[in-house]
């Protein structure tokens, strides 16, 4: 238990170092999120209808991209191999790190989404809807893209590879997160989105380190 | 059968010898079989009374959009076979699919666009069948892709494979999600087809051409495995004694 406490605390102070990889996520967020009422029709009616389709664009494309260099300073200064040869489960050791992960790129962006959210006319209850949508979809996505980042390890600009690996697989989660927030806007049923979304991020906190932790051996070796 | 089989067949040159024997079976038959369905397709079937004569194109749209999925699932069972007994044959087999399958995928989405276009009005609509056929396209060049830009051939199979069969798994949920999506969010647009249930004179041509496509893309895998397991063996003896 304690290793992966001090690999935690590890990710966190590596975290602190690089301030501006965590800054970049949000930013990213947040621009792409505030440009299409700077660029489009700033109407509220047609913001509260775009507003679920644009959390779930803009979450996925910060986090694919504050993703996609994820391994890549631990993979060359040795850390990975590290964690491989130690004797505590690889795989756990890999869940910590995708947790760690989470905890600075996809928080911070769930707590901007409610500023987003209220940009966007959204009011009340739906914030929080918005909230835990994205904390639902975040929980997956980040697994799909450790995965993603492990498997590309070796490539140089892994950028649109990763795009294009990640964006089938990712597809249905963001279907249904626009769905929930949408549905919730207009006053519909949620339940049987949500109830998708989190059965997604049990697969995939379930499957996600053990296939990330095997595409990392493919890559190591 | 079963794991004798993979055994067996998982050498090289055993495998090499069994598909090269197989290819010429499957290849003339599969012609044959297309030769006799096309002309069925094209010329002895009746008239669609609604559709006229366009509705032909289907003797080629339906088998590759057919294939372009079975062709899917075959790559994801070679590539489960190959992580779990490391075999290099499977390997193969799963890479010399991937372009043959995105090529089908390519092809139902073309004929499909050019049947919509006269029949719906439109070459594209976001309808869910369409949708996950892309989404097919998309999972076939992701594999592509990242085999291709890997160096190391055995990292890049085994890469290509898990890629592989994550896309096996997610597959049906993609396209539940896009039937689930598709019906709740617009009236349900053009269901094509089941108007007029399909006769048995324009039916047999149609089976005929499944089946003959079948045929000719075992041939056509048969052939390109059998040139990249040469490939990847080139310096053993037994390729140097052909």
């Amino acid at each position: 238990m304690e290793s992966y406490f001090q690999l935690f605390f590890r990710e966190t102070k590596v975290a602190v170092k690089r301030w501006t990889d965590v800054l970049t996520g949000i930013i990213l967020f947040f621009l792409t999120a505030i440009l299409f009422p700077l660029i489009s029709d700033s109407g509220k009616d047609f913001l509260l209808s775009i507003v679920g389709p644009i959390m779930m664009f803009s979450s996925f494309f910060a986090s694919l991209l504050s993703m996609q260099n994820m391994f890549k300073a631990d993979f060359q200064n040795g850390t990975i191999e590290q964690l491989l040869l130690s004797k505590k489960s690889f795989v756990g050791l890999i869940f910590t790190k995708t947790l760690a992960f989470w905890l600075f790129t996809s928080l911070p962006l769930i707590l901007v989404s409610g500023l987003i959210a209220s940009i966007y006319f959204v009011t009340g209850k739906d914030i929080l809807i918005i909230q835990m949508t994205l904390f639902l979809s975040t929980m997956t996505m980040i697994n799909i893209n450790a995965f993603t980042a492990a498997i590309t390890l070796g490539i140089r600009y892994p950028g649109a590879l990763m795009t294009l690996i990640i964006t089938p697989i990712t597809l249905p989660i963001l279907i249904f997160g626009s769905k929930a927030i949408e549905n919730s806007i207009l006053g519909l049923d949620i339940s049987g989105p949500l109830y998708f979304l989190t059965g997604m991020m049990m697969l995939s906190l379930f499957l996600g380190p053990w296939i990330t932790a095997s595409a990392l051996k493919i890559s190591m070796d | 059968m079963g794991l004798k089989a993979i055994y067996k067949y998982g050498s090289p040159p055993n495998f090499y010898r069994f598909v090269t024997r197989l290819e010429p079976w499957c290849l003339y038959f599969g012609l044959l079989l297309i030769l006799i369905g096309s002309a069925g397709g094209l010329f002895l079937a009746p008239k669609d009374y609604q559709m006229g004569d366009a509705f032909r194109i289907i003797y080629f749209h339906v088998p590759s959009a057919y294939l372009s999925m079975s062709a899917y699932a075959a790559m994801g069972f070679a590539s489960i076979i190959g992580i779990v007994w490391r075999s290099n044959v499977a390997f193969s087999v799963a890479k010399s699919i991937a372009p043959f399958g995105a090529l089908m995928t390519t092809i139902a989405l073309l004929t499909g666009m050019l049947w919509g276009k006269p029949m719906w009005g439109t070459a594209w609509v976001w309808d869910a069948r369409l949708t996950s056929e892309f989404i097919l396209l998309l999972l076939y060049l992701g594999y592509i892709t990242l085999h291709a830009s890997i160096r190391e051939q055995k990292k890049a199979d085994r890469s290509a494979s898990l890629v592989a069969i994550l896309g096996i798994i997610n597959l049906p949920i993609i396209h539940y999600s896009v039937v689930w999506w598709n019906t709740l969010h617009q009236a349900s647009t053009i269901s094509k087809l089941d108007s007029p249930s399909i006769v048995g004179e324009m039916l047999w041509p149609l089976l005929v051409m499944i089946i003959g496509y079948m045929f000719f893309f075992v041939a056509v895998i048969c052939r390109a495995s059998s040139a990249e397991v040469l490939k990847r063996e080139k310096r053993s003896s037994w390729v140097k004694a052909i």
